[in-house]
């Protein structure tokens, strides 16, 4: 937005030039808004409140190029008309950074040494117009009632405020559904009028009840609907944390505006993306505060949209390893959430993972913890097998019908379950450990999928073959508890890792063998420390972290 | 006793100082923030004291010194009464802003200007953007103003209904003399002229707060009873839902009320050619169709005066003769009228 850029910068984007032109335009403008407050009027000032801040950023930016006051009025005749009527202006004067830039302007033409008459002039102005606006009443009844009560301008005037909110809110708080006489007009007509008024509140703290209530009244009515510019000046607040809102309040905003959600969405996604050095456990609370997942629990719709987003993201960078974990995340949280609602609130589990395959819903959203241990291996072979089996009728349906999409289209919401539910994935490799040589087929099976979602029939048995090559070497590396190492083992494990172009399956999926290995095997620690501390180890690690950057493509073939 | 004496002739001197001197170029942020402080100070001596005729006598008579003082010292110095400590912020405010030598620094601070809009945690944060505070509370008020007007009494009445309600709660509970109260009440609510209907609502306002102590409310309707005129002025201008509030709470109101509209009735003659019943010259004229309404919202009140009132209508149509003819006798016209 044009006012966040640096002064100089502002020259170059496509906002037009500073001129007298557009100061006409402007000026004609606030003249016609100064105009008795139709309603009309002031649906025109909220929608132009926004051009009007950029406007006024690149007021403050020429004014303080100017060397000197005069200057600045030469260079814009009625620049002091332009500015004065704006500060009688309740519209401009009520919204935080039209304020700030108003005066921002008016003070970069007051000057510390004047230098002429015409400066002096401004000078005076300036402060008599500022002092006006924070001193004087308009009402002489109200003033001297002030006066002889004994109270302060500033309480008297919050205090109404206050008041006025209290009674906009109870008026919001009447839906028409509690209207006996259906012949009664609802009030819902004044809701869009207040959401008009609300667009220069959003930043103001007082106004949050009343901007809560806008948000949450339920919607019944036809009538009941909130102004656009309202939503689009909430939303840019909230994210930039101009607006304090309630959780529930920032959840019906969500709710509302797509926008908004998708906004909030992806500065989520921004700030965990390029905070490389998080733990698991501070993404997870990061992930928890930003109040998506309570929101996704509470309306299905929001959970459908964030998880589109995700979706699209994870087509771009298949590989990423961050986004898959923060994909994991994400959906725990979410699931956590989802338990914590009221019974009479549950919706099913097929309206938030429509495309999904049902068979593989509740397997898969079971968490770990909520089944013993020792079923495990049999529900991850169930699951092994049920996706299995999925990928065979793809394969099928290519040979049939030359590639139909809906076998890839199940397969890849398969594959994007198993993402959202990546702590099975983390269980597979873990009990990958304790397998035996007859039972390690199927959870490597899964594993490789994981790491490689549609490759053709040849592919993945080759990328099956590697990754039992490497899990035999595994085997052997760690548990052979004492005796040299063998080194043979070590050296074609690395030859399955090295960067080859062809090379069928990712060092990313024996990285992740590796690892477990060495922290679930019976093996000793410094013998485990050993094999992890060869010295190739490190550039295959480094490979791979660069790789992450430039992640591999999705491809059919 | 001294100390005080001292730091509030201090404040006093700051004010005259803050509103006129040059010094003021050599002050900073946190002279400023200082100096809010001792007027802040000011105010709660004003409101601990204001109502003990003792120390109040000493200040005045202090305050008179340091006025003649001032005044000789500093051309053009308004004088400062005791009762302007009350609202001592607001005037070391509008003394600083009207210097003409205030510093730019201080308008800044004021008004926040540098900041970037990030100035959550600043230092001194009663002071800066205070001026910024206010004018975004009173743009605000003007941003709602038109939506609001939802009550019959509108923001503005309640909330100095309110405090003029809490205002009287403090002087009784502080065993402040009968007269003093009055007087205190003539102050506010019969200063203005041109502002007796706004005060109108400010009363009904009041009446309708909550009850937590009925003795504020029953002193301010013993007031009111006195003061002819705004009573009369209340029932013409205030519209009949209002009076109808206030009436259902209010015993005294409600009988009040009742006796004024029959003396209205009473007055009414009739008009040949317009074929009504109109109120000869009298300040406040109320049709005949509105003494209807009013007798109408009042019964909706209070069913229980219904029965009471029309008896008391039928038996004065009977002194009036009894007839069933329009325009002979206003009680007989108005039962007609009520009985529709």
């Amino acid at each position: 937005m044009a006012q966040q850029q640096p002064p100089i910068q502002s020259q170059q984007t496509s906002e037009p030039l500073l001129n007298v032109q557009r100061m006409q335009f402007w000026l004609e403008k606030v003249v016609c808004w100064g105009q008795a407050g139709s309603p009309d009027i002031q649906k025109d000032i909220c929608l132009h409140l926004r051009r009007l801040q950029g406007f006024l950023q690149q007021l403050v930016s020429h004014i303080n190029n100017m060397s000197s006051t005069t200057e600045a009025m030469k260079s814009l005749p009625f620049l002091g008309q332009f500015l004065g009527r704006l500060c009688w202006n309740p519209y401009v004067t009520a919204d935080d950074t039209s304020r700030r830039l108003l005066f921002q302007c008016m003070w970069g033409l007051y000057s510390e040494h004047p230098s002429n008459a015409v400066e002096r002039k401004a000078n005076q102005w300036i402060q008599k117009v500022l002092c006006q606006l924070a001193t004087e009443e308009d009402n002489a009844a109200v003033q001297e009632l002030m006066k002889r009560m004994g109270v302060s301008p500033e309480e008297y005037h919050l205090k109404v405020l206050r008041k006025m909110v209290t009674l906009l809110q109870e008026n919001i708080g009447k839906s028409c559904s509690s209207l006996s006489n259906i012949n009664q007009r609802c009030s819902c007509e004044s809701i869009l009028a207040t959401s008009e008024a609300c667009v220069p509140l959003v930043t103001c703290p007082e106004a949050a009840p009343l901007i809560g209530a806008l948000l949450q009244r339920p919607a019944t009515c036809v009538r009941a609907a909130l102004s656009e510019d309202f939503l689009d000046a909430l939303s840019s607040a909230y994210l930039s944390q101009g607006a304090s809102l309630e959780e529930q309040a920032v959840v019906s905003l969500w709710y509302h505006s797509l926008s908004s959600l998708e906004g909030a969405v992806l500065s989520l996604l921004e700030s965990l993306l390029t905070n490389t050095g998080s733990t698991p456990l501070e993404i997870k609370q990061h992930v928890a505060k930003s109040l998506l997942p309570k929101a996704c629990a509470q309306h299905c719709s929001i959970f459908l949209v964030t998880s589109d987003i995700f979706r699209s993201i994870l087509k771009q960078a298949e590989g990423n390893k961050s986004i898959k974990f923060l994909i994991q995340t994400f959906t725990s949280c979410f699931l956590r959430e989802l338990a914590l609602l009221q019974p009479q609130e549950h919706v099913s589990l097929k309206a938030f993972f429509p495309q999904s395959p049902q068979s593989l819903l509740v397997p898969l959203l079971t968490l770990p913890s909520e089944m013993p241990q020792e079923a495990w291996r049999h529900h991850l072979n169930w699951i092994s097998s049920s996706v299995q089996r999925l990928t065979e009728e793809e394969e099928e349906g290519d040979r049939d019908s030359g590639g139909s999409t809906r076998g890839h289209h199940k397969v890849y919401e398969a594959w994007f379950l198993l993402v959202q539910c990546g702590y099975w994935v983390q269980v597979t490799a873990q009990l990958l450990v304790t397998s035996g040589p007859e039972d390690f087929g199927p959870l490597l099976w899964l594993l490789t999928f994981y790491h490689h979602p549609t490759r053709r029939l040849h592919h993945r048995a080759l990328q099956l073959v590697h990754a039992k090559e490497a899990w035999n070497h595994l085997h052997c590396l760690f548990l052979v508890l004492a005796g040299p190492l063998p080194v043979d083992r070590l050296q074609s494990l690395l030859t399955l890792m090295s960067p080859q172009p062809q090379q069928p399956l990712s060092p990313l999926l024996i990285l992740k063998l590796l690892v477990n290995f060495a922290v679930f095997s019976q093996q000793q620690l410094s013998r485990s420390t050993k094999i992890l501390q060869t010295p190739r180890w490190w550039i295959s690690l480094v490979w791979l972290v660069k790789q992450r950057v430039f992640s591999t493509h999705w491809s059919s073939d | 006793m001294e100390a005080m004496l001292k730091n509030v002739t201090s404040t006093v001197e700051l004010l005259a100082v803050a509103a006129q001197s040059g010094a003021v170029e050599q002050w900073d942020k946190q002279t400023l923030s200082r100096a809010f402080d001792w007027a802040r100070y000011c105010e709660h001596v004003f409101s601990k004291f204001h109502n003990v005729p003792t120390v109040r006598r000493i200040m005045e008579t202090q305050l008179q010194l340091t006025n003649q003082g001032l005044q000789a010292a500093l051309p053009g110095y308004t004088e400062i009464s005791f009762s302007d400590l009350s609202r001592c912020q607001h005037l070391l405010l509008v003394g600083l802003l009207n210097n003409p030598e205030l510093p730019s620094k201080i308008m800044e601070i004021l008004f926040d200007i540098t900041s970037n809009g990030n100035s959550k945690n600043c230092e001194y944060p009663d002071v800066t953007g205070l001026c910024s505070r206010i004018i975004q509370y009173k743009s605000a008020r003007q941003v709602l103003s038109p939506l609001a007007d939802l009550s019959a009494v509108g923001a503005d009445a309640a909330v100095q209904g309110v405090m003029l309600m809490e205002r009287l709660g403090a002087l009784l509970s502080q065993g402040s003399e009968v007269c003093q109260i009055e007087h205190f009440l003539d102050s506010v609510l019969l200063g203005c002229e041109e502002a007796a209907q706004h005060f109108c609502l400010v009363i009904a306002a009041a009446l309708l707060t909550p009850k937590n102590s009925t003795a504020s409310h029953d002193f301010l309707l013993d007031w009111l009873q006195k003061k002819d005129s705004m009573l009369q002025h209340m029932y013409s201008a205030l519209p009949t839902r209002l009076l109808k509030d206030v009436a259902k709470e209010h015993l005294k109101f409600r009988d009040a009320y009742c006796d004024v509209l029959k003396k209205w009735a009473s007055e009414m003659e009739y008009s040949i050619n317009d074929r009504v019943w109109v109120q000869p010259s009298s300040t406040t004229t109320v049709s005949f169709q509105k003494l209807t309404e009013h007798f109408l919202s009042l019964f909706e009140a209070c069913p229980s005066l219904k029965e009471d009132v029309e008896k008391e209508l039928s038996a004065l149509k009977t002194s009036d003769g009894d007839f069933d003819v329009r325009g002979l006798s206003v009680w007989g016209d108005l039962l007609t009228a009520l009985k529709k």
